[in-house]
C-alpha cells in the first residue's frame, strides 16, 4: 500500500508578488523519504515555497518542481497549514475524513478511527471542533493530513499554535507516522529542526535564497537532552538571529 | 426557553399596561386610539372572523418566505458559481431592490390575479433581496484556509461551492433569512391592499372605511404577533439547523 | 383679478350686511378634501380663485389627503375645522362614536354606481350572478349590491367581491373584474369612453338604494353655533351661484395657476357633468334624506342605533 516516496527536485527562478521580488532564484532538493526543515526569518517567504510546490500558488515560468521517480506529482502531496482548518459543522472523524468528501471517495472509517487513535484522541471521534483544545486540533490536523496517505507531505509550522510540551509529543507523533515519507517541514523553530529533520535549509535575504546547515548524525526524532542536539539547535538560532 | 416565554409575557403585559396608560393620561379619543380593553372586547367578539382573516395572510407570509428565500438561495448560489451570472445579472437584483412595493403591486394582482397568488409573489420580491445578498457574501467570505485546503486535496468546483462555501456560509444565510422574516409580513399586507378578498391587510382597510378603529387595531395587534411569533420561531429553527456556528454577545461567556 | 371678483361681489354684499363680519380679522379654517382635488370640488376651488372666501372675511385652508378616511378623524380630533367626506359614511362613523356633525352639502345627488363594459355580458343586475364585482374600500359594497340584487332573487353570496383599491377603471377593462362598484357616474364613465371601453351605469337610487348625499361638509359636533361655519356655507352658496352662471369661466377659474395640470380630457368631461349635480343651497338640510338612509342602514345592522338627527346633522341657523 506504501509506495516509496520520491525525491523532489525544486528549480524556481525567482517569484515575485505585487512587484517585489520575495523568492530569489532557487535550487531546492528534497531527499526521497526524507524530512527536510525550513526556517527563516518571518516573512521571508517560507509559507510561499510551501505553497508553491504544493501547487496553491501558480507557478512563474521556468519554475521545475521535479519527482525523482519521473512521475506527476499530482495526488501525491498533502499539504498542512499552520492553523488547524478543521471545519466547525463537521465532527471529528468527518473532518479526518474530509479528502474523500471532497473527491467524492467512499470514506474508510476503519482507517480513520485508527488513525485518531494514532494521534491520541480515541474515544473523541463525534466531538464537535468547538470542543476540542488547541493541541487536540492540531492533532486531528495530522490524522487528517495522514489520512491521505500521500508520499509528500507540506507542513507549514504544524505545531508552532501549542505549548512547548504538546509540541514536544506532537514532534515524537509526527516522526513515528511520518516515517518514510519525503517531507518539508516549515518552521521557525531551531530545535524542532533538528529534532526531526534529516536535512536543514535556511532560507535568508531579499530576494530570499536557500543554505543548508549541519545536522548531528543521531537519525530523528533526536533526544534533546543529546549535547549535540541542543548546541546545534543553538547555534541555528544564533544565526538566524544574527 | 421557559425563561423567554416569561419575559415574553411580561414585556407583553408591560407593553399593553403602557398602551392604557397612554389612553388614560392623553384622552385621546376611541377613534383615534381605541384601548387595549376594546381592542381585547373586539378580538373576543369577532375572534372567529379575525382568525380567519390572520390565517390567510400568515399563508401569504410563509408562502412568501419559502418562494423569497428559495429564490434567494438558488440566486445567490448562480452568482457565486458564474462570473457571466455575476455580471449580468447583479444590477437586475440591485435595480428589483430600488423598485418600490407599492408601484409593482398593481401589475402583479393584473398578472396573478387577485387570489393569494400576487400577495405571495409581492412578499417573495421583499424577501429575495436580503436572503439572495446574505447569502452571497456568505459564499463569496469562506475562510481561504480551507479553500487552500480543498485544493491540495484535488476538490473539483463542485464539492468547493456545496461542501465548502455553503456550510461555511450557513450562518450568514440565516441572517438574511432573519432579515426576511421580519419583512414578510410588510409584503404580504401591502399586497392586500392592492387587491383582495381576505387578509389583516384587507380587514385593516375595511375597518378604516367604517371608522371602526378598535376592530383596526385589533387586526393590527394580531399581525403584530404573527410576526413576532414568526420571528422567534425562525430565530429557533436556524439555531438549531447550525449548532456548531457559536454565537455569542461581548458580554457572554466563551468555551475554552 | 379682473371683472371676475366685481361680478361676484353683488351676491358677496349680502353676506356684508351683518356687519360684524366684515369688521373681524379674516377667520382662519382649515378644509380637508376627500382626495386629490377634481370637479367635485368646484364650488370650494371658485370660492377661492373668485374672492368670496376673502369678501366674506375667511381665510381657508384646503388640504388634500391622500387618504379618504382620514377628514372625519382629523376633524372629529379638531386638527381641521371642516372635512369633506360621504353621507353615507357619515351614518357609520357616528355609530361609531366619531363627534361629527354634517353641516353641509357638497354634491346633493348620489354619485356611486355598480358600471359594467357596454359590450360586455352584464345588460342588467340579474346577469351580476356568478360575476367578479371588484370595489374600492368604501364599506358599504355589499348594501348596496344586497338592495340592487335583491329584487332579482339573487344577493352578495351570489358574486365575488374583490377590493381593487383605486384601480377600478384599469380592473374593469383589463377584464379582471365583470363590474366595479363604487364609481363615480361623473367620472369612471369618462374615464372609460376615453379609452375606448365603453361602460353601462346602474344608478343604485334607481334600484333600490335610498337617494342619499354624495358628498357632504361635517364639523365638529361642537361647532354648530361656529358664526365662522355659517360664513363658510355662505360663501359656497355663493360660489355655486357663480359656477351655475358662469361655468366656462369657473372651469377657467378650476385650472388656474398650480392647478394647470388638471386641464386634460377627462377633468374636462366630469366638469360638465358635475355641474347639475352641486347643492344649490348647501346648508339646507333635507331631515328625511338622512333619517331614511338611517334606517335603511339599521335594518340592514350596518349601525347599532338610529340617533336622533340633530345630533349628526343640522340646518345651520341664520346668522345672529
Amino acid at each position: 500500500m506504501h509506495h516509496r516516496a520520491p525525491a523532489l527536485d525544486i528549480a524556481i527562478p525567482g517569484l515575485a508578488f505585487d512587484g517585489r521580488q520575495v523568492l530569489g532564484p532557487l535550487r531546492v532538493v528534497l531527499p526521497a523519504g526524507r524530512c527536510t526543515a525550513l526556517l527563516g526569518p518571518s516573512g521571508v517567504g517560507k509559507s510561499t515555497l510551501l505553497r508553491l510546490v504544493a501547487g496553491l500558488i501558480a507557478p512563474p515560468d521556468g519554475t521545475r518542481i521535479a519527482a525523482g521517480d519521473g512521475a506527476p506529482l499530482a495526488g501525491r502531496m498533502a499539504w498542512m497549514a499552520q492553523q488547524d482548518l478543521l471545519l466547525p459543522w463537521l465532527r471529528l472523524r468527518e473532518n479526518v475524513l474530509l479528502g474523500a468528501r471532497l473527491r467524492g471517495q467512499r470514506a474508510d472509517v476503519a482507517r480513520a478511527d485508527a488513525l485518531i487513535a494514532d494521534v491520541g484522541l480515541a474515544g473523541r471521534e463525534r466531538a464537535w471542533p468547538s470542543e476540542l483544545s488547541g493541541g487536540m486540533r492540531q492533532r486531528a490536523a495530522l490524522a487528517r493530513t495522514l489520512m491521505e496517505d500521500r508520499p509528500v507531505v507540506l507542513m507549514d509550522e504544524p505545531f508552532s499554535a501549542v505549548d512547548a510540551p504538546t509540541r514536544h509529543r506532537l514532534q515524537d507523533l509526527a516522526a513515528r507516522l511520518l516515517a518514510g515519507r519525503t517531507v518539508l517541514l516549515v518552521t521557525h523553530d531551531p530545535l524542532e529542526a533538528m529534532r526531526l529533520a534529516h536535512k536543514v535549509l535556511v532560507l535568508r535575504g531579499a530576494p530570499a535564497t536557500a543554505g543548508e546547515i549541519a545536522v548531528p548524525g543521531a537519525a530523528p526524532p533526536r533526544d534533546t537532552r543529546e549535547a549535540s542536539v541542543m548546541s546545534a539547535a543553538a547555534a541555528l538560532l544564533e544565526s538566524l538571529a544574527a | 426557553m421557559n425563561g423567554a416565554i416569561s419575559r415574553g409575557l411580561v414585556v407583553t403585559a408591560g407593553l399593553i399596561l403602557l398602551w392604557q396608560a397612554f389612553v388614560w393620561i392623553t384622552d385621546v379619543p376611541p377613534f383615534l386610539l381605541p384601548s387595549p380593553g376594546r381592542v381585547a372586547a373586539v378580538l373576543w367578539e369577532r375572534g372567529d372572523i379575525i382568525a380567519g382573516h390572520a390565517a390567510v395572510t400568515l399563508s401569504q407570509i410563509l408562502g412568501g418566505l419559502l418562494l423569497g428565500a428559495c429564490a434567494g438561495v438558488l440566486a445567490a448560489l448562480l452568482l457565486a458559481a458564474f462570473a457571466p451570472a455575476r455580471r449580468w445579472l447583479l444590477p437586475v437584483l440591485l435595480v428589483s431592490q430600488a423598485i418600490p412595493v407599492f408601484a409593482i403591486a398593481p401589475l402583479l394582482t393584473l398578472w396573478l390575479g387577485f387570489g393569494m397568488a400576487s400577495k405571495v409573489a409581492m412578499a417573495a420580491i421583499i424577501i429575495f433581496f436580503p436572503v439572495a445578498s446574505a447569502f452571497l457574501d456568505g459564499l463569496r467570505r469562506t475562510d481561504p484556509g480551507w479553500l487552500d485546503l480543498a485544493r491540495s486535496m484535488g476538490a473539483a468546483r463542485g464539492a468547493i461551492l456545496f461542501r465548502l462555501r455553503v456550510p461555511a456560509a450557513l450562518p450568514a444565510l440565516a441572517s438574511g433569512l432573519r432579515v426576511a422574516t421580519a419583512v414578510a409580513p410588510i409584503g404580504a399586507v401591502v399586497g392586500e391592499w392592492v387587491g383582495a378578498s381576505a387578509g389583516l391587510g384587507f380587514l385593516m382597510l375595511h375597518a378604516n372605511a367604517r371608522s371602526q378603529a378598535d376592530v383596526m387595531f385589533a387586526a393590527l395587534a394580531v399581525l403584530a404577533a404573527i410576526a413576532l411569533a414568526l420571528w422567534f420561531a425562525v430565530d429557533a429553527l436556524l439555531r438549531a439547523a447550525i449548532p456548531w456556528s457559536r454565537e455569542t454577545f461581548p458580554d457572554e461567556e466563551t468555551t475554552p | 383679478m379682473t371683472e371676475i371678483p366685481r361680478r361676484a361681489l353683488p351676491a358677496v354684499a349680502s353676506l356684508l350686511l351683518p356687519a360684524a363680519a366684515a369688521a373681524q380679522a379674516p377667520g382662519r379654517l382649515t378644509l380637508l378634501l376627500d382626495w386629490f382635488v377634481n370637479p367635485d370640488h368646484a364650488p370650494i376651488i371658485v370660492a377661492e380663485e373668485a374672492g368670496i372666501f376673502r369678501a366674506a372675511g375667511l381665510e381657508v385652508r384646503v388640504v388634500a389627503p391622500a387618504d379618504p378616511n382620514d377628514p372625519p378623524r382629523l376633524v372629529a380630533a379638531r386638527q381641521a375645522d371642516i372635512g369633506v367626506y360621504y353621507q353615507k359614511n357619515l351614518h357609520l362613523a357616528v355609530d361609531q362614536g366619531l363627534p361629527l356633525l354634517r353641516i353641509g352639502t357638497l354634491v346633493g345627488t348620489p354619485l356611486s354606481t355598480v358600471t359594467v363594459l357596454r359590450d360586455g355580458p352584464v345588460r342588467t343586475p340579474a346577469d351580476l350572478h356568478g360575476r367578479t364585482i371588484g370595489y374600492s374600500v368604501a364599506g358599504f359594497e355589499e348594501v348596496i349590491l344586497n338592495a340592487m340584487l335583491a329584487p332579482h332573487g339573487i344577493s352578495v353570496r351570489d358574486v365575488r367581491l374583490v377590493a381593487v383599491n383605486f384601480a377600478l377603471s384599469s380592473a374593469l377593462m383589463s377584464g379582471q373584474v365583470d363590474a366595479i362598484i363604487g364609481g363615480f357616474r361623473n367620472f369612471e364613465l369618462h374615464q372609460l369612453d376615453i379609452e375606448g371601453r365603453p361602460g353601462r351605469a346602474f344608478y343604485p337610487e334607481q334600484h333600490g338604494l335610498p337617494i342619499y348625499d354624495e358628498l357632504i361638509y361635517v364639523a365638529h359636533r361642537d361647532r354648530a353655533r361656529d358664526p365662522l361655519i355659517r360664513r363658510f356655507l355662505d360663501a359656497i352658496e355663493t360660489a355655486t351661484a357663480f359656477l351655475v352662471n358662469n361655468p366656462e369661466e369657473s372651469w377657467r377659474m378650476f385650472i388656474a395657476g398650480p392647478r394647470r395640470e388638471l386641464d386634460n380630457e377627462l377633468n374636462r368631461r366630469a366638469w360638465g357633468s358635475t355641474l347639475t349635480r352641486f347643492a344649490h343651497s348647501p346648508a339646507a338640510l333635507d331631515q328625511n334624506r338622512y333619517a331614511r338612509f338611517a334606517r335603511f342602514l339599521h335594518e340592514r345592522r350596518m349601525i347599532r342605533s338610529v340617533p336622533a338627527l340633530s345630533s349628526y346633522a343640522i340646518e345651520v341657523p341664520p346668522a345672529a
